[in-house]
């Protein structure tokens, strides 16, 4: 069916661009694992170094806490709000919809500015909370919809049972329509720890203490810190990109779908 | 969809409409007053931490800092430091930020122009060091001419005298640094004249060298070079008007014109590396120090980091002029002085360690670790070299009174503007004539409003 | 909106069930783009009281040339961000859906992976390939172009397409995987009756593929358009808007004028401009999208 000339043209088109993606990857695997350009090390001692000078654990650290805290208030919230949308029927149910719809477009760079103003006159700047809360926000537009559409799917049967069998809502969402839910919810708790521990413009403006700087602002001002060579930033590029492409090696699966469904409107 | 967009759209105006003036709610300005009692028995302040906020990353500033801290330390057991660094454009970026929270660090290194320093004054977010530059005799222990560069006054808009806002620890100087080997290798000797100067380019071109290193991705570097340039052809007080953001100059007149022509004519005899628009400010030192370039134009800021591997090889002079006997100028003054904020629970600690980093004990610390200390050049013995280089030329360009400040201390904008007008002059983008139109908006912009 | 709603009576407990996520929702989303509206109502440094100027930020948008510039290299972007993975990534659905291709696995990890990695990390990484003594220089300097090398984020001429080829790189993986998922779902039977009217395979792509993925298109050229407009941390680490301006980006020209310049209600009308746009942008490529297939 296909000639062995196209099928040699496929493969050659498909190397380029494979070899496209992997350029700027390879460049940095190169730079941190080869020999160091500014010290005696070499290979994963170039981790170890990049770790020690650039204070990644700490970074790591508070990447891990805020991540964590996103992660669970914005997927339970979402899991509720999804519920309400998905299976009740209210009032003003479309409008509030759509007004949670706006947040999955909206820039952050928008909101960050009058937040910053607004956070700073409360004398919350440079807290836990300013670097997390606003992140939740963002994050529960798109898990309201993403649950939302999960439950709309979902067997009504069973939850309809439930129900005449007397069980509460509350029981029902937790012990009868979300141990079912679980693929969702991985791939939606999976998709915002990316977004958090990748965010930047938010712990830029609103946190200046050390103990609070997640894992990519640490890796920005290392780079105008560390001025004697590439090999460390290399480095610390790997340390701070690694979490989630573990994820994404072993969860591959549930990064792809909800990136590509995420915008699907239904 | 439509309508409810509408709908929300109306909803959010009249959220905020509703709201007061933006401003009317602002934490308060804190008091400009002098503490009542200063004190400088630190050791008996009790238990205190101090958050240091500082831009010593570079090697040689790096040490002297570690050194000192933990001299510090040891003197003052009471008193645990927390410190911070963070590169200059870091430093720039965030302390701003830091500035407004609520709990500001103790000690800031705090840039001296007027988009940083002046601005912080402007908002109350410094703490005037007067009664502590008394109490501890700084005026004695620096000249006014350095001393200058870190005063305002109390409502930020005159720059150069008034309150004293900060210490500087370190003097700089932008200069000539070069490669002595390849100096040698062409046949030539370290310039006296700035035609010697350009005839010794345009021999390294030729011979296949690259004149000069040049790394201007990160905008400032070129301010420099074009500090440099300008201070060949434009009279010292005319600068120094330009610097201060004070009325009085102009960037249209012959001189300047001429130096951003000698900058231009420089890109198009191939003086500078390649791609120098695209290249970092550190990875072009490091060219430099790893024996690709001639020369480097650059702060003394660099002297430890380009001597630790090239010895001998380094070498540093003034940049020179017209003639051989002429009198010494070149852009420099201090590093960035540390200042106290407004906000801080421990002024008393505070002022103690910046008297601490500034001693006379800590100039020895800072040459030890081949660093330029701002005061006290004289007294300090170094071994022949590039360090004595830079330590002579520091001290006659000072004696002379021939340092000019850096131009982007002119306006709360300049740095940016400045910096990005240099990447398009530099790239032949815009025409000398257009660059200085530029630069003279944002001056005299500022300068009229600025009364 | 045609699908069922849900069953049984209207219930008020919806709102208890809603209150928390619209809580937090409220305050630090819909309250802070009403606070931008109006900060971009006054002229303010941050600090004292701000001076009602009424629109004149948004009249600056469109007479000052710096943001003029800012909002039109967001354009230029969007090409490469946007166009530029489209055609990449259909030709590359295509050549994956329709032969049989070995290592597909392996090529669908590695086009995706660019979508993970932390926007600093890949900037550090391409600031790198783009140095004067990067490893792009090394490797047409290898393939024998020495004339080609240059410092490419600092010429005006190749700096904003440079930041746009990392938009390229990091966007095609997730268009050419959208689009085959799109394109797997395609019925055999279309392909058939296409080629018994003898249809070769680029009339049958034009015919049949294109039509049957174009609600995936109108989702790609969505994302892919608002990540365009978006851009921020890139520019921020690469360039920070040089070499000149040639490189500012309106998320840039946010973050600079209200933390850098101290110019709040300029910064916050780019801001609310912004999120306009992108709202025009994604209702106007959907309503595209829609019309196409009614």
């Amino acid at each position: 069916m296909i000639s062995r000339g196209e099928r040699v043209a496929n493969y050659v088109i498909l190397s380029v661009f494979a070899a496209f993606a992997l350029f700027p990857i390879v460049t940095i695997l190169s730079a941190a694992l080869g020999p160091s350009d500014s010290g005696p090390t070499s290979g994963l001692g170039n981790l170890a170094a990049a770790w020690e000078i650039g204070r990644f654990g700490t970074y790591l650290r508070s990447s891990l806490l805020v991540s964590a805290f996103v992660v669970v208030v914005s997927v339970v919230l979402s899991v509720m709000s999804g519920y309400a949308f998905g299976t009740m029927r209210f009032r003003g149910q479309s409008a509030l919809f759509y007004l949670f719809m706006l947040g999955i477009m909206m820039p952050s760079e928008a909101i960050a500015v009058p937040l910053y103003f607004d956070l700073r006159s409360l004398g919350l700047i440079d807290t836990f909370w300013a670097v997390s809360l606003p992140q939740v926000a963002l994050s529960v537009a798109f898990g309201t919809f993403w649950m939302r559409a999960y439950f709309r799917a979902s067997n009504r049967a069973i939850a309809e049972a439930a129900r005449i069998d007397g069980a509460s809502s509350w029981r029902i969402l937790w012990q009868v329509l979300l141990p079912p839910a679980r693929p969702a919810v991985v791939t939606l708790t999976l998709l915002v720890f990316m977004w958090t521990w990748n965010e930047f413009l938010i712990p830029l403006i609103m946190v200046t203490s050390e103990s609070l700087r997640t894992a990519p602002l640490g890796l920005a001002f290392f780079q105008g810190q560390h001025t004697s060579g590439f090999t460390l930033l290399a480095a610390g590029s790997v340390i701070v990109a690694t979490p989630v492409v573990i994820f994404y090696l072993f969860l591959q699966r549930h990064f792809v779908r909800g990136l590509l469904q995420g915008a699907v409107r239904d | 969809m439509t309508r409810t967009l509408a709908v929300l759209t109306a909803a959010a105006l009249t959220l905020g409409a509703a709201a007061c003036a933006p401003g009317s709610s602002a934490p308060p300005a804190a008091p400009s007053a002098q503490p009542s009692a200063v004190r400088t028995d630190a050791a008996a302040l009790g238990k205190v931490t101090l958050t240091v906020w500082d831009q010593e990353v570079r090697g040689g500033q790096a040490a002297q800092m570690k050194q000192l801290n933990a001299a510090f330390e040891a003197k003052y057991p009471n008193i645990t430091l927390n410190r911070v660094s963070r590169s200059f454009d870091d430093l720039n970026t965030t302390l701003r930020l830091a500035l407004s929270g609520n709990e500001p660090p103790d000690v800031v290194e705090a840039n001296n122009g007027r988009s940083a320093m002046g601005a912080f004054v402007k908002a109350g977010q410094l703490l005037p060091l007067n009664a502590y530059a008394q109490a501890y005799g700084w005026q004695d222990r620096y000249p006014e001419s350095v001393l200058r560069y870190s005063r305002y006054s109390a409502d930020g808009k005159v720059f150069g005298e008034g309150n004293l806002y900060g210490l500087p620890q370190v003097g700089e100087v932008v200069g000539l640094f070069y490669n002595a080997a390849k100096l040698t290798e062409l046949g030539l000797r370290p310039p006296t004249t700035w035609a010697d100067f350009q005839a010794g380019l345009a021999k390294a071109k030729a011979a296949g060298e690259v004149p000069m290193q040049l790394g201007n991705l990160d905008k400032w570097p070129a301010v420099h070079v074009f500090g440099t340039v300008q201070s060949r052809v434009v009279p010292a007080d005319q600068i120094r008007t330009l610097a201060f953001g004070r009325k009085g100059a102009s960037w249209n007149t012959p001189e300047n014109t001429e130096a951003a022509r000698q900058l231009v004519d420089w890109v198009d005899k191939g003086y500078f590396s390649k791609g120098f628009n695209g290249q970092g400010y550190d990875p072009a030192w490091q060219a430099f120090r790893d024996g690709e370039g001639v020369y480097l134009i650059a702060g003394t800021w660099l002297l430890a980091d380009l001597h630790k591997t090239l010895g001998k090889d380094l070498g540093f002079v003034l940049p020179p002029g017209a003639t051989a006997g002429a009198a010494p100028i070149a852009t420099g003054g201090t590093g960035l002085p540390f200042a106290i904020t407004a906000k801080s629970p421990n002024p008393d600690a505070a002022a103690a360690y910046i008297n601490f980093v500034t001693s006379a004990e800590a100039m020895k610390v800072l040459t030890d670790t081949g660093n330029l200390p701002a005061a006290d050049t004289a007294a300090q013995t170094v071994p022949a070299g590039p360090q004595q280089d830079v330590f002579t030329a520091f001290g006659t360009v000072t004696a002379e009174n021939g340092l000019v400040p850096y131009l982007d201390y002119a306006t709360p904008t300049f740095a940016d503007t400045l910096g990005a007008a240099l990447q398009d002059l530099l790239a032949k983008k815009a025409t000398p004539q257009e660059f200085l139109a530029t630069l003279e908006k944002d001056y005299k912009t500022f300068a009229e409003s600025n009364g | 909106m045609t699908a069922s709603r849900p069953p049984g009576e209207p219930r008020h407990i919806a709102y208890l069930y809603l209150l928390p996520a619209f809580a937090v929702y409220a305050a630090f989303l819909l309250y802070p783009i009403g606070r931008a509206v109006q900060l971009s109502l006054y002229d303010w440094d941050g600090l004292s009281l701000g001076r009602w100027v009424g629109l004149d930020n948004y009249l600056a948008i469109l007479s000052d040339e710096g943001l003029r510039a800012a909002f039109g290299h967001a354009l230029v972007l969007i090409v490469f961000y946007a166009v530029g993975p489209l055609v990449i990534g259909l030709a590359l659905a295509a050549i994956l859906n329709h032969a049989k291709v070995r290592g597909l696995g392996f090529f669908r990890t590695v086009v995706f992976l660019p979508q993970v990695i932390a926007m600093v990390v890949v900037a550090v990484a391409w600031r790198r390939v783009y140095a004067p003594d990067g490893t792009l220089n090394t490797l047409l300097g290898a393939l024998g172009l020495d004339s080609l090398t240059r410092g490419w984020l600092g010429e005006h001429a190749f700096a904003l397409p440079a930041v746009g080829v990392v938009g390229t790189w990091f966007e095609t993986g997730l268009v050419a995987v959208l689009l085959l998922a799109g394109m797997s779902r395609i019925p055999m039977e279309l392909y058939e009756a296409a080629r018994l009217d003898g249809a070769g395979a680029v009339r049958e792509f034009f015919a049949v593929t294109l039509p049957s993925v174009r609600g995936e298109i109108a989702v790609a050229l969505t994302l892919t358009v608002i990540a365009a407009l978006r851009t921020f941390d890139l520019v921020y680490v690469t360039t920070r808007g040089g070499p000149g301006n040639a490189t500012s980006v309106p998320s840039y020209e946010v973050y600079h004028r209200a933390f850098g310049l101290s110019q709040i209600g300029s910064a916050a009308a780019i801001g609310v401009t912004l999120t306009v746009v992108i709202f025009a942008i994604s209702f106007g490529i959907n309503r595209f999208a829609d019309r196409g297939v009614a």
